[in-house]
């Protein structure tokens, strides 16, 4: 007999060591390889991102420092134009304040009514709604009215006069009857 | 040559078929395998477990920045709204089109033997343009040729302020009436001119206009 010739009892030991080997490799990868190194790769995919973020952080900071300075002019002028109108309901300040500058500007009887509101067509101007006013100037001297129209346009920068119809009166032809359709940009105070 | 005779030859064949026996070796060698594997596995337990140290100093980090970077970022929008918001606003005031001017302008061109009886004006939506009717009566030898004098006139002082200005009569027509100018009896004509003009460059502040000449 050949000493070197396994035996059938030896081949099974060597196939049952073999099964041994493969089952301790699967279980090894499966179970605890694999799980390790999912975890690990996890965590270097949160660092990665933690680090972007902490990077991009002070960038963040900086900008706002930069924007700050930078932005105070138009703080400022943005303030002051919201400002302009006063707190409350537009068509509880807005016609006395028309009746008055009219009156100032030697011209009675003026009348403003609210004919619609709408958004902001600019789309940054979130917040900001358009009001179309209608004013009557039942009886005024061309020259007034060209003054309190001049007047009215360089002391209210969001009012805009769309409309204007200035017409004679039959019975007192040195005086016009006038009527303005104008649009007031207003800030929605909450 | 000596003759050598093994008499523990059946108790050495044992010995080394013990020796030679695969289930042992197969064991030696899974046990060896597994040290190889499980030395492999705690480093990668160790390189883990340094892993997640690093990502809960970062973590930490992040914490005690985070309120500081979202206040930034919010400020940050913030103030890109109020820059918009500022702009929009200031293109609205400046795309504003100015009627003092334009009333000025007008007056101005209105001379003693012409009367307006009515104007009305309009801005045209998205500041496309300004369209203006004026409504008068004109009095003279050739009245015609007066209200066509106002148009010449008005051309030539909106074009000084204003692009694309056009003055065109709409309807020009002789009425039967005369009007008494300087102790003259003159013939009448009435007129209603159009005018549609483009607000070019920005006028400047609205300045008052002159005296009407509504007669």
């Amino acid at each position: 007999m050949n000493s070197n010739k396994l035996t059938k009892d030896q081949i099974q030991k060597v196939v049952l060591s073999a099964m041994g080997v493969v089952i301790l490799l699967y279980v090894y990868f499966s179970f605890f390889l694999s799980p390790l190194t999912r975890s690990r790769q996890s965590a270097l995919t949160a660092i990665k991102d933690r680090q972007a973020k902490l990077e991009g952080s002070t960038e963040a900071i900086n900008k706002a420092t930069k924007l700050e300075q930078t932005a105070k002019t138009a703080t400022a002028r943005f303030a002051a134009l919201k400002a302009l109108n006063p707190e409350g309901a537009p068509i509880a300040w807005f016609p006395p304040r028309i009746k008055t500058f009219f009156a100032n500007q030697k011209i009675d009887k003026a009348t403003a009514r609210l004919d619609n509101t709408a958004g902001a067509k600019q789309s940054d101007l979130p917040g900001w709604m358009r009001y179309n006013w209608l004013i009557e100037l039942p009886q005024a001297d061309y020259s007034v009215v060209g003054n309190a129209i001049a007047e009215l346009e360089n002391s209210e920068p969001l009012l805009a006069v769309t409309k204007l119809n200035i017409h004679m009166l039959p019975e007192q032809a040195q005086f016009q009857k006038i009527d303005l359709a104008v649009e007031n940009i207003i800030t929605e105070k909450k | 040559m000596a003759l050598h005779l093994n008499l523990l030859h059946e108790e050495i064949l044992e010995q080394r078929q013990r020796q030679r026996d695969p289930l042992k070796i197969g064991i030696y060698v899974l046990a060896g395998i597994g040290a190889l594997l499980l030395l492999y596995y705690m480093w990668n337990v160790y390189r883990t477990l340094e892993t997640k140290s690093r990502l809960s100093t970062l973590n930490n980090k992040w914490a005690r920045v985070e309120p500081t970077v979202t206040a930034a970022q919010k400020r940050v929008d913030e103030l890109n709204g109020v820059i918009k918001a500022t702009r929009a606003l200031d293109d609205y005031i400046d795309n504003r089109f100015f009627w003092g001017p334009f009333l000025q302008k007008v007056s101005e061109c209105v001379a003693p033997n012409t009367q307006l009886t009515g104007l009305t004006g309009a801005v045209l939506d998205d500041n496309k343009g300004v369209e203006v009717s004026i409504e008068g009566v004109a009095a003279g030898r050739e009245p015609r040729s007066v209200a066509e004098d106002l148009r010449q006139m008005l051309i030539e002082q909106l074009k000084k302020a204003y692009g694309d200005v056009k003055v065109e009569f709409k309807s020009l027509e002789d009425v039967d009436q005369i009007a008494m100018v300087g102790g003259t009896h003159l013939a009448m004509a009435r007129y209603t001119l159009t005018i549609s003009l483009k607000v070019g460059a920005k006028p400047a502040a609205s300045p008052a206009p002159g005296r009407g000449k509504k007669k």
